[in-house]
């Protein structure tokens, strides 16, 4: 029974989840966005591994370029004031790439844990009805399970976070579950990769918009700081 | 059910032209869109040259549709199926959302002169293209693939318009909208891995013959549900709505307000009756709800303080009455003469409110542009001094209160007699109720706009056309009700 799960599945389910979590969870923003590039090159060796180098090539571009480039300028790192230099200053970067430190009333976090629960509740039974067999041997579908985990935790994150940043992760890494999913349970049917296609295209669109966004957010949030700051000097 | 949206196989073959007419009324808005990008229109007489030429073809497409029943194409790309098909319904959708599409974009030009936005006002006419191209394709898409890329590509363009005015009320709005309307489409997503897992099919006509109730196909209703709820706006989870069109620009409010939702709402009840036909408490719950959001979207209006505000929270409310018809469509054993009332009041109720809305969001914006205030307490004196563009919003209100003899009326006239043949008498009350609410707030509104004790202020003077564009949508949601018979023949698909 054991030789019949792959190691090297396993060991890419297990990476994707670890990378997945980091991105998730990690209050340090920039350190998440290298988590999602890294968990995006992992995906993208999972679309080879299961067959469908096409969607591969669009996660490359789409999922670690558009997505990569999109969050990384939503930090402003491609901006002249955070020189390279300022990645090795500490007390600078964190200034530049304030970590969240958001913490919702236990209320709050209590019920977006029990809304969690209810959206795993029902991935759970979509797996259970649609793939019976996955039910009696799930450690023989290892990129099903972290795809599970992907959509659940996912979830969690995107109703949990009140930072943008982190809530565009989140949803980026929803995204990745999902797309799993729907192959793990189509196979790799045309129809099925066509429409995981769309669905990468439109979260690396999603994600640029989200991007620029942000980033016209911060400069009138600076703006307004800025302001602030005169007024208190100017007293 | 199923043969009332088209999802059968044609019987004649389209005419050659209206292969062309198809191409040019998909391709050309986009075409339109990234010319009108690189050189932008100051004037209208172009943007009404493309409008022109691009309605001419929804209106041949609506005759072959006429004539033919039912029109159907099908490319095979790569080994997936793409299909379109068009019948009366999807005809009159696609007619009317191009009609709201060029009242938009004629009085976008205008618009523009006045507000002397930046640069990236330029992107307006790009994204307004995308926008009605996707609107077209969901309107006529017959499989889950097109469907999936028409939603999508319509809540990316909604966003980025929505968010053109640049101001930070309208960027935070926006990027909450944003990730919210990627999510609701992620849960649609989740619903169609479920049936393309489970039944192998992509298209809707074929999906239609092999789905079996069962556990699946209630999962999959739900999922779908709740994500196309979310992007339609739907009563609880309405709450982005408002905010949004708060800081967006009139245009766009209009085309996002009277077309945009709707498209998730079609989805909706397209996907529902495949998978959930005659069952009784999804569509019941759905009422309920519908019921609620009447009433809740009508109370919020009637406190509002800014007139977007007001208009917008009606929005609420009027997809309530086309959410508490659902069991009239999708519920177990109603008598085919109600159903049948209930179709037909169903979509002339969300044409008329297309139409009346985007008047009403035009006849806001100007009283909002001429005055320079956006709450409802600065629409002080307007009754002397714009005295035109009170009666378009008046004209418009005619239909949102279901008034004889606009739209909104034929159509609450429709549902009213399919609920009281069925005894659904909550959904009665609450239409009663929500008739009343309407005539509450919008008579609110009037009361501000007649207090002759304002002191005068500075009154910006409007472009020639611009009050011109929302009188004739408005006059169009009135002209729908007296001329209803048109509408509801080309609804009703020729037999039945």
């Amino acid at each position: 029974m054991l030789a019949s799960i792959d190691l090297w599945e396993g060991a890419l389910a297990l990476l994707l989840g670890l990378a997945a979590l980091v991105c998730l969870f990690d209050r340090h923003v920039l350190r998440a966005a290298w988590a999602f590039c890294v968990f995006a090159l992992l995906m993208t060796l999972a679309w080879a591994w299961l067959g469908a180098p096409w969607l591969a090539a669009a996660e490359l571009v789409l999922g670690v370029l558009l997505t990569g480039a999109s969050l990384f300028h939503a930090l402003g790192a491609f901006e002249g004031r955070f020189s390279r230099f300022s990645f090795r200053d500490l007390s600078r970067l964190e200034r530049a790439y304030p970590i969240d430190t958001f913490r919702g009333p236990m209320s709050h976090r209590l019920t977006r844990a029990l809304l969690t629960l209810a959206w795993c509740i029902m991935v759970g039974a979509v797996i259970r009805i649609v793939m019976p067999a996955m039910t009696y041997a799930p450690s023989e579908h290892p990129l099903m399970l972290v795809a599970v985990l992907l959509v659940g935790t996912a979830m969690g994150a995107f109703a949990l976070h009140r930072h943008r940043l982190r809530r565009l992760l989140a949803f980026n890494v929803l995204g990745a579950g999902v797309f799993l999913l729907m192959v793990g349970l189509a196979g790799t049917i045309e129809g099925a990769q066509a429409l995981v296609a769309v669905g990468l295209l439109i979260a690396g669109l999603g994600s640029l918009a989200g991007a620029l966004l942000i980033r016209r957010l911060r400069a009138h949030e600076d703006d307004a700081d800025d302001e602030h700051m005169a007024v208190g000097g100017g007293r | 059910m199923i043969w009332r949206f088209g999802l059968l196989d044609s019987v004649f073959a389209p005419l050659a032209p209206s292969h062309w007419a198809l191409a040019c009324a998909l391709v050309l808005p986009l075409l339109a869109g990234v010319v009108a990008a690189c050189v932008p229109p100051r004037r209208t007489w172009p943007v009404l040259a493309v409008c022109v030429l691009v309605v001419a073809c929804g209106a041949w497409l609506m005759m072959d549709a006429w004539q033919a029943g039912l029109l159907r194409w099908q490319w095979s790309v790569a080994g997936v199926t793409i299909a379109l098909r068009l019948n009366g319904l999807g005809a009159l959708l696609l007619v009317v959302s191009q009609c709201v599409a060029a009242a938009a974009a004629l009085y976008a030009p205008g618009f523009l002169r006045l507000e002397s936005p930046g640069p990236q006002a330029r992107w307006l006419w790009p994204l307004m293209g995308v926008t009605l191209f996707a609107l077209s394709l969901v309107w006529m898409a017959a499989d889950l693939l097109t469907l999936y890329a028409g939603l999508e590509l319509l809540s990316l363009a909604a966003v980025g318009m929505l968010v053109l005015s640049g101001k930070p009320a309208a960027l935070e709005a926006g990027m909450r909208y944003l990730l919210l309307t990627l999510v609701g489409s992620l849960t649609y997503l989740m619903g169609v891995a479920l049936i393309i897992g489970h039944w192998g099919e992509l298209s809707l006509a074929r999906l239609a013959e092999v789905v079996e109730p069962g556990a699946v196909a209630w999962i999959a209703a739900s999922l779908l549900g709740a994500g196309l709820a979310l992007k339609a706006a739907l009563f609880p989870l309405h709450g982005w709505l408002t905010p949004v069109h708060q800081s967006a620009w009139t245009p766009v409010s209009a085309l996002h307000a009277g077309l945009v939702i709707k498209a998730s709402l079609y989805i909706l009840i397209l996907l529902w009756s495949i998978l959930l036909p005659e069952t009784h408490w999804a569509p019941r719950f759905v009422a309920w709800l519908g019921a609620l959001g009447i009433v809740w979207g009508g109370l919020i209006a009637w406190r509002a303080q800014t007139l977007k505000t007001l208009v917008a929270s009606s929005t609420v409310a009027q997809l309530g009455y086309l959410m508490v018809a659902f069991p009239l469509l999708l519920g177990p054993g109603v008598a085919p003469i109600a159903k049948s009332l209930a179709w037909q009041g169903f979509w002339l109720q969300l044409l008329g409110h297309a139409l009346a809305k985007s008047a009403m969001f035009l006849a806001a914006g100007n009283l909002i542009l001429a005055t320079g205030e956006s709450s409802l307490a600065g629409l002080a004196g307007t009754s002397r001094r714009l005295p035109l563009s009170l009666l378009i919003f008046g004209i418009a209100s005619i239909t949102l209160m279901g008034l004889p003899p606009s739209a909104g009326f034929t159509a609450k006239w429709l549902l009213l007699h399919a609920m009281v043949l069925e005894g659904h008498w909550v959904a009665v009350a609450a239409l009663l109720i929500g008739t009343l609410l309407t005539a509450a707030y919008m008579f609110r509104m009037f009361r501000y706009s007649f207090d002759e004790t304002a002191p005068r202020h500075h009154y910006q003077p409007l472009g020639r056309g611009m009050d011109a564009i929302a009188l004739v949508l408005a006059l169009a949601a009135l002209v729908m009700g007296l001329l209803a018979h048109l509408p509801l023949a080309l609804l009703q698909g020729g037999d039945a």
